[in-house]
């Protein structure tokens, strides 16, 4: 069929094109009868996914770009950044990623998969782009990525790509049913650690916390307006080791006021364990500081 | 004796069953005959359908799925849902409204937030709080927390003010939901 060629035609043969190639790194693991979950195929042998969505089982089966089906594992699962990687039982053929930061309004192509080799496909525009950030787990997130897109429960998890085909990362639902991604520089340096040790060493002190609003009487003494309550403890945690209890208001982790949770968490790092760390924290109307050692966060 | 939340679920509901298995689909129907519901067979027009676990194949009536995954379904309860919870639901999505139990809302992959400090209780605050959740009156807090019922009155109305809460079931409400989305574990 002859048609003069314009300016859309060519948008949207350009679109389906890249389309075709993106579905070549998009599988879908299977989570129930009917309910799936987007993966980029990341190695020849591992698959990454959302986190956040995958049941705690071990035993996985995927459905690969070609529609054919292969069994695999969780190998392994970081919330704190929302990254989980499944080997595959054998290496399949796996397209090179070249990984990229997107730009604010530019054009985005989300894709996932149906489970049985076709690919669904979702356009918009790179919504926001932000700095680094730390999720509610403490992981750290290379930048804030969100798009103007809906995606469906079954293509979260999936790539998603700029116009020039760049890997931008996987997409994710964020709050208030937001679609963020998780960047390609994050998934580049959080899944080779999950596939080669199932886990993400992270600095623990083993406290439940609650932010609460400091008493107006040690305002003055504490030079904080709040700080994180202590619920409750792992009673093999460094914290309940070095004698800190329910009810102690943490004030400062190192000098760093628990206010800006960021800069506690830098203090948490894997490079953390084993260091020794200062508490300053409120007790019984006073002030006083713990002496605790990092140690690494044990397996949930 | 009146019961107003009673009265306006009381209507019963024509409810269609799709269950596994004869064994599962003869529990929910003792079930629904329970509740005062009235169970159609196929063909018959229903309300609201109950199934089991999966989202019936082009099932196109509002459903309720006890236990399921699938997010298509207009109501989804956990396999442990109580039969309070069940009557609740298929009244609601017979009503047209979506059903999902709160544990199961998905909150998203969030950031850690930075608490404003002037909405933040108080440790006092909060045990006034848990007072209040536990269903006592100024008077037993008061009693409960060694304090006069003065001092509660002035902690209960900073405790609304900080929440933005204009009556205790409020206060107890949103404090449980902003725990949920507080709580840090380091």
């Amino acid at each position: 069929m002859a048609h003069e060629p314009n300016l859309l035609c060519t948008l949207s043969d350009s679109l389906a094109a890249r389309c075709a190639i993106a579905k070549e790194s998009v599988a879908s693991v299977r989570l129930s009868e009917r309910a799936r979950l987007g993966a980029i195929l990341w190695r020849n042998d591992v698959l990454v996914s959302s986190e956040q969505s995958l049941p705690g089982r071990e035993a996985l089966e995927a459905t690969l770009p070609d529609g054919s089906r292969i069994q695999g594992r969780l190998a392994g699962r970081d919330p704190s950044t929302n990254v989980a990687v499944i080997r595959l039982e054998r290496p399949v053929s796996a397209p090179t990623l070249a990984a990229s930061l997107p730009r604010t309004g530019a054009l985005v192509i989300a894709v996932g998969s149906d489970g049985e080799g076709r690919a669904s496909a979702r356009l918009g525009t790179v919504n926001s782009v932000g700095p680094e950030w730390h999720s509610l787990r403490g992981g750290r997130i290379e930048a804030r990525i969100q798009l103007d897109i809906r995606l469906a429960a079954s293509e979260e998890g999936g790539p998603a790509f700029n116009a020039a085909g760049d890997w931008l990362g996987m997409t994710t639902f964020g709050p208030s049913g937001q679609i963020l991604v998780i960047p390609a520089a994050t998934v580049e340096r959080i899944a080779p650690v999950l596939a080669a040790s199932g886990r993400v060493p992270r600095g623990w002190l083993g406290v439940a916390l609650r932010p609460v609003a400091v008493p107006d009487e040690l305002r003055e003494a504490a030079g904080e307006a709040s700080g994180l309550m202590v619920m409750s403890l792992s009673p093999e945690g460094p914290a309940a080791k070095a004698g800190v209890v329910a009810g102690d208001i943490i004030l400062a982790v190192d000098g760093a006021a628990v206010r800006r949770l960021r800069g506690v968490l830098a203090h948490l790092g894997s490079d953390s364990i084993g260091k020794p760390v200062s508490l300053r924290l409120i007790r019984g109307g006073g002030i006083i500081v713990i002496e605790a050692t990092i140690m690494e966060q044990p397996p949930r | 004796m009146t019961q107003p939340a009673a009265r306006s679920r009381s209507r019963s509901l024509r409810v269609a069953i799709a269950a596994r298995d004869a064994e599962r689909a003869a529990a929910l129907r003792a079930l629904l005959e329970s509740l005062g519901h009235l169970i159609v067979t196929e063909g018959e027009a229903a309300d609201v359908v109950l199934a089991d676990e999966e989202l019936p194949r082009d099932e196109e009536r509002a459903t309720v799925v006890l236990g399921g995954t699938d997010t298509d379904a207009q109501g989804l309860l956990p396999a442990t849902a109580s039969p309070a919870e069940i009557d609740a639901a298929l009244h609601a999505v017979a009503s047209g409204l979506i059903v999902r139990s709160a544990p199961m809302r998905t909150p998203g992959f969030r950031a850690a937030r930075e608490s404003e400090p002037r909405l933040l209780l108080t440790p006092r605050e909060a045990q006034v709080l848990d007072a209040i959740a536990d269903g006592l009156t100024n008077k037993a807090i008061a009693r409960r927390l060694g304090i006069s019922l003065h001092t509660v009155k002035f902690h209960v109305e900073s405790v609304f003010r900080k929440l933005d809460a204009s009556t205790r079931t409020e206060a107890v409400a949103r404090a449980t939901e902003r725990r949920r989305q507080e709580t840090i574990d380091l």
